[in-house]
């Protein structure tokens, strides 16, 4: 395997040969400076450009994922994520969108770790497996847990994207196979942004980049780590069908007169009463609809755990730790079922086991009822 | 002496991808594909309610979101018998066009065209010729030398703010980059415009499921009921918004994408002959019109070409266990009771993870061994490739004349024989060819969708099978679909109201799985041999080849 | 015949009967209507939202009862330190010699029915006995239970301090899911306590004939009268040997 010097070279003979000019050499070696850390033995001339505030460079982490977040993030309308890319930010690894791959891509967030220690920020999509040593997610040959570790020693904050990263989401789900764990539960020592939902709404996340590059600082957080902006409403509180629950009007079903009128879907499963989420107010996709608008109730996506806490067609209660069918009128009657069975049983046994002690009480209430002188 | 160089993680990809190649004189001469990243959907399905199943795989992928929620209603309602209403076969049409325009057109732009166009490059560029060069190839009104010298200042102020981003350590220069300067300045615009355009057309998944990604579905039908006078469900403003963004994104398609991958492939005919790999092509077909039960009325029929052969299409069966089985020879699993180089039909699938792989870190798979997440799929024992390609040569061979047509004009535009079709510039053609059409399609339904309501017809949802007490003890079923790359199928068995096993069988597990017991290769690993590299230190003709698949790894493991 | 003879102890004290049925009440209504927010029932109305707010109407009820059962609950607590000797928290600390004896009796005589060879009246508690203690313990838990994840679920909605003086529980069962869920159960244990509770106390009414049923209502109980001469034989003895110390 060659050295990381040896490949540098190359790279650069082969601009040269390309037929670039020196000056764009000058200009293409101020970016490579930054991402191969060269500026001291090449670059040294053009440092000045490199002195200028930097962008806030992120390094965005792809692990357990279906790539949701990022396809959300890139749906954000404001600001849209061309210019959150060129001019807010510099997201300089992502798998999902950046040129290089393999070792160059690699390289490129060594450099980033190095140069701004302390300074970048770590965005986190997906979960990491601690099943079996962390065997269950690699890139480039190391585990995701190692590669999590490494990135979060230098990062200034965490942001965890969506419920993958804030909760485990469905990889985490019983039996969850890969003990796919939410990144909270791996490293405490460092500010960790929750924004979960599956995905989260692209404004949200592209408002919780806003909020750090705008402010200068962290969004206030909620008890739970998330920011209190865009999570601190229940979707059922913010809902445009609330009126019909108030009511008592619902859906009894799907595509029945009720769920055409627009009545509430709580009674066919909707969880935004136990959700916190933004889709009542700013909505999906620059606020055309959200699940409910749409006629689909809230799974509740932004939960934790919000796989396995019950059907998503029924309004029901789980009991928490019970296997996946059990919901707590069903045992609730089966336990008072045993109950009066028990109490009819214990009626019966006190009649016969008690019937001496009784029948002594009555005869005795009887001779006094003899001796009552009128 | 071969030298065995990794590329790992292969980025602009769904998920994680890890090839290591052997190179010899230049040229690839074996590859071995794996994904290293498992999350166990199949097992966490297990024991739920059918009806909510949908949702958890759709997770599987939010890239191509939709197909395996699509596929999961499908394969239930098959199971239970049920038939969805005209309306919701539209819409479920509609969405999955959509799907098809985002999907393909974020491919090409952002997947895709960095393995092709140098952004450095296009500082070069004299916007004036960059200008008249659009002007020639398209409409589009984003074209004027004031437009393209504004997006060149943009870049140069990014390049120069030393900050790279997303394009730091490109390949950029590299000897394989052909374009000229201006060439790559249309390219990089319309980048950033395909960026923003994007977030439009998955609108239409945002007013039928709510949201995008992941929008939802319905066992039954679909779950955005129609009223046509009133303010609560489906109603003339709604759909008059699904009809703008539709034409809006076809707009977007006709005169940028296509225009563009015109003029970019034509400076890249030498990979016309790059990447063929075996030549087995298999679509399931899809895009019903007349109900998913009669295939004749797919949009994209169905069937196998064997060896490059367009005379003869075959038929496929998914519900024949001698058809498709999955292997687990080479993967990541226990090996199956009955022998670890005998295959399960889906029915009877299992899945229990099973690491055997190096320790990490480590610096190379052991390929002797098992080595890779994903299963292996065969049909009837042979390697298939999945995709637009697939789509399009089954669609050419079964004789149907839009298609035909479409691939025609392609050729002859590009002035290519049909042998070009089966290799790396083919199938990223083939991606651009079918998005034109299914752009055209969804048109159709939408307007087949009015109709209906016109007509008085507003149901969205079957809902007689929705109480599991009304279902049999123990049924199985099959979904299937063509998801933008290539064949998907869902199967599922129900015991009790509860799903008792769930196994998808997904386009990239068709493409990126590694060796069957047999040794044959499977399409990534066999379209990379005879690549050519010309610096194994960058590796772009591999991605090249790679991406012309446009991988989804999430998907291909699940 | 041997002739028992039973006087009238004064047992529970107005308040203590007072927080009884107001606290019977609240369950009901809040079980009640707990079970239509659960789970509602569909309405033949074709009545506009606007002019329609009977879910609302079934929510404020459960509010306004749950306030109502809180507030109980606290004047319960206070009486428990003002009370007579039957109200007093004394009467349910669960950790006495005197109190585990009259466990196993409890259990055995009541629950498991074997009958005594002598009779000792003694074992007749004329308060609350053993296992009850264990039950209403166990109940005040339960309540407290249900008013913390009630309240808990009405915190990011009111505008009060009280409802969101316990914000922090959601987070402690990381999120609405589970406190509701926890809160839907916790109802379940009211109406189980509930079926075994009356049960009990129609029993010992029945086998003992000391008034225990009225009791609730009126507040006299009956014991035996040479219990009550031992009992006050039993004191003057202590006073008198407090003297001679
Ligand atoms: C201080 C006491 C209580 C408070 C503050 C309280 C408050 C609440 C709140 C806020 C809800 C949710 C309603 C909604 O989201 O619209 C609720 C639901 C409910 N409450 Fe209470 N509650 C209290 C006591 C009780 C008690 C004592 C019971 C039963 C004995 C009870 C039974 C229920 C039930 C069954 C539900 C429905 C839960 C579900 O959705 O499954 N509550 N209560
Ligand atoms: C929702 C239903 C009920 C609840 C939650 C409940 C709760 C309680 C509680 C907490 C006590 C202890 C009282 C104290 O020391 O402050 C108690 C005692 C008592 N309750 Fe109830 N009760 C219920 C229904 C009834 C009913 C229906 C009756 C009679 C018909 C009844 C009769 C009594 C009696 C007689 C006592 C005194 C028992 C004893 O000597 O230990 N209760 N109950
Ligand atoms: N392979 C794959 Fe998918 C697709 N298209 C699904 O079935 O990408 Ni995520
Ligand atoms: S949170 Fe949901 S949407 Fe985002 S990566 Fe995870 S599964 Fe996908
Ligand atoms: S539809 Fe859901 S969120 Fe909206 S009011 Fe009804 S229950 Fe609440
Ligand atoms: S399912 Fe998720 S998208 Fe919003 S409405 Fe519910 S939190
Ligand atoms: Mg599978």
């Amino acid at each position: 395997m060659p050295t990381e010097i040896e490949k540098r070279d190359t790279y650069y003979e082969s601009i040269i040969k390309q037929g670039y000019s020196r000056r764009d050499f000058l200009k293409f070696s101020t970016y490579m400076a930054a991402f191969m850390g060269l500026e001291s033995t090449m670059v040294g001339q053009i440092a000045e450009s490199l002195e200028k505030t930097p962008r806030i460079p992120i390094i965005w982490e792809h692990y357990q994922e279906c790539t949701c977040c990022s396809e959300s993030f890139i749906r954000s309308n404001h600001p849209i994520v061309a210019d959150i890319i060129l001019d807010k930010i510099s997201l300089d690894y992502t798998l999902t969108l950046m040129a290089a791959s393999g070792h160059q891509a690699e390289a490129a967030k060594k450099a980033v770790m190095d140069k701004y220690k302390g300074e970048y920020i770590l965005c986190v999509e997906g979960s990491i497996p601690l099943g079996d040593d962390g065997n269950y997610c690699c890139i480039a040959g190391k585990s995701a847990k190692e590669t999590f570790l490494e990135a979060a020693a230098g990062a200034k904050a965490i942001i965890a994207w969506g419920s993958c990263a804030s909760n485990g989401c469905v990889q985490a789900a019983k039996p969850n196979p890969t003990g796919a764990t939410p990144i909270h539960k791996i490293v405490k020592n460092k500010p960790i942004i929750r924004v979960p939902g599956c995905p989260p709404i692209g404004e949200v996340m592209a408002g919780v980049i806003m909020h750090v590059v705008a402010f200068g600082r962290l969004p206030q957080l909620d008890r739970l780590g998330r920011p209190k902006a865009f999570y601190g409403k229940r979707v059922h509180d913010t809902c445009y069908r609330r009126p019909y629950y108030d009511a008592g009007l619902f859906a009894e079903t799907f595509d029945d007169q009720n769920s055409k009128n627009g009545y509430c879907l709580y009674k066919v499963g909707c969880k935004g009463p136990m959700t916190y989420n933004s889709c009542g107010t700013i909505k999906w996709n620059n606020g055309v609809s959200y699940p409910i608008q749409s006629g689909h109730g809230c799974i509740g996506c932004s939960e934790e755990n919000f796989w396995d806490n019950g059907p998503f067609y029924e309004r029901t209660t789980k009991i928490p730790g019970f296997a996946v069918e059990s919901n707590a009128d069903t045992v609730g009657k089966v336990a008072a079922g045993v109950i009066v069975g028990g109490i009819a049983l214990h009626a019966v046994g006190a009649t016969i086991s008690k019937r001496k002690e009784l029948s002594d009480n009555i005869k005795r209430a009887k001779s006094n009822e003899k001796n009552i002188d009128l | 002496m071969a030298n065995r160089i990794v590329v790992d993680p292969i980025t602009r990809i769904e998920g994680h991808l890890r090839i290591e190649a052997e190179i010899k004189d230049g040229v690839i001469v074996d590859a071995f594909s794996s994904s290293t990243m498992v999350r166990g959907i199949e097992s966490i399905v297990k024991g739920r309610d059918p009806r909510d199943v949908w949702a958890f795989v759709q997770r599987t992928c939010g890239v191509c979101t939709t197909v395996h929620a699509l596929t999961s209603v499908r394969a239930v309602e098959d199971a239970l018998g049920i038939a969805v209403p005209p309306n919701a076969e539209m819409v479920r049409n509609i969405m999955e066009g959509a799907l098809y325009m985002h999907d393909h057109t974020v491919h090409f732009y952002h997947l895709h065209a960095l393995d092709w166009v140098d952004i450095v490059n296009a500082l070069k560029a004299d916007p004036k010729k960059t200008s008249e060069i659009a002007q020639s190839i398209s409409n589009w009104p984003k074209s004027s030398p004031g437009y393209f010298s504004d997006v060149q200042n943009r870049v140069q102020k990014f390049v120069e703010s030393g900050q790279l981003g997303i394009f730091a350590n490109g390949y950029w220069g590299h000897p394989q980059m052909k374009l000229p300067a201006e060439v790559n300045l249309l390219a990089v615009a319309h980048y950033l415009e395909a960026l923003e355009w994007q977030k439009e057309i998955v609108k239409v998944h945002t007013i039928f499921g709510g949201k995008n990604p992941h929008p939802n579905y319905l066992v039954g039908g679909m779950a955005c009921a129609i009223n046509s006078d009133g303010a609560g469900g489906l109603n003339a403003e709604r759909l008059a918004y699904v009809g703008k963004l539709l034409k809006d994104g076809k707009d977007f398609i006709d005169q940028v994408y296509i225009p563009d991958l015109l003029a970019i492939a034509s400076f890249y005919k030498d990979w016309g002959a790059i990447g063929k790999g075996f030549g087995n092509y298999m679509s399931y077909g899809d895009f019903p019109t007349n109900g998913y039960a009669d295939m004749s009325g797919f949009k994209f029929p169905s069937g196998i070409i064997l060896n490059g052969d367009l005379s003869k299409v075959l038929d496929v069966d998914h519900r024949n266990s001698e058809e498709i089985e999955e292997f687990v020879n080479n993967s990541w699993y226990d090996d199956y009771a009955e022998g670890k180089d005998k295959g399960r039909h889906p029915w009877e699938g299992e899945t229990n993870i099973k690491y055997s792989g190096p320790k990490p870190p480590y610096d190379f798979l052991n390929v002797e061994e098992k080595y890779s997440f994903i299963k292996t799929p065969r049909w009837k024992g042979l390697p298939m490739e999945v995709g637009p390609l697939a789509r399009l040569l089954v669609g050419y061979g079964r004789g149907n004349k839009e298609i035909q047509d479409a691939v025609n004009g392609a050729l002859a535009h590009l002035n290519v024989p049909v042998d070009a079709l089966f290799s790396t510039l083919g199938r990223t053609a083939a991606r651009g060819i079918e998005t034109q059409l299914v752009a055209n399609w969804t048109l159709e339904f939408y307007d087949t969708l009015m109709n209906n309501i016109k007509n008085g017809d507003e149901r969205m949802a079957n809902m007689d099978s929705w109480e599991p007490s009304s279902w049999p003890a123990e049924a199985k079923g099959v979904g299937f679909m063509e998801a933008p790359r290539g064949a998907l199928a869902h199967w599922i068995t129900i015991k009790d109201q509860k799903t008792e096993n769930y196994q998808l069988v997904v386009p990239s597990t068709w493409n990126a799985s590694p060796r069957d017991p047999k040794g044959q290769r499977s399409a990534y690993e066999a379209a990379l041999i005879g690549t050519p590299v010309a610096n194994p230190e960058l590796p772009l003709e591999i991605i090249r080849t790679i991406h012309s698949f446009d991988p989804c790894l999430a998907c291909a493991v699940h | 015949m041997e002739t028992r003879n039973f006087k009238r102890v004064f047992v529970w004290e107005l308040p203590v009967r007072i927080f009884h049925w107001v606290n019977v009440l609240c369950v009901i209504v809040l079980s009640l209507s707990g079970f239509l927010i659960a789970n509602p029932p569909a309405l033949i109305s074709s009545a506009e939202a606007t002019n329609l707010h009977s879910f609302g109407i079934v929510r404020f009820i459960h509010f306004a009862a749950a306030y109502i059962f809180f507030f109980n609950m606290i004047l319960r607590v206070y009486w428990s330190f003002v009370g007579n000797k039957f109200a007093s928290w004394r009467a349910f600390w669960p950790f006495s010699k005197k109190t585990w004896s009259n466990f196993k009796h409890v259990l055995k005589i009541d629950v498991l029915l074997f009958n005594e060879k002598v009779h000792d009246e003694k074992n007749i508690s004329i308060g609350h006995n053993s296992v009850a203690i264990l039950s209403y313990l166990l109940l005040f838990i339960v309540a407290l239970v249900s008013v913390f994840t009630g309240f808990a679920l009405y915190a990011d909605t009111a505008n009060w301090w009280l409802p969101k003086l316990f914000a922090w529980v959601t987070p402690l069962f990381g999120g609405d899911f589970m406190v509701r869920s926890i809160h839907h159960i916790a109802m379940w244990v009211f109406i189980l306590f509930t079926l075994v509770h009356v049960y009990l106390v129609f029993y010992h009414d029945w086998l003992e004939g000391r008034g225990e049923v009225s009791s609730m209502f009126g507040g006299y109980k009956f014991v035996q009268e040479d219990r009550l001469r031992k009992a006050a034989k039993a004191e003057e003895a202590e006073e008198k040997s407090n003297k001679y110390k």
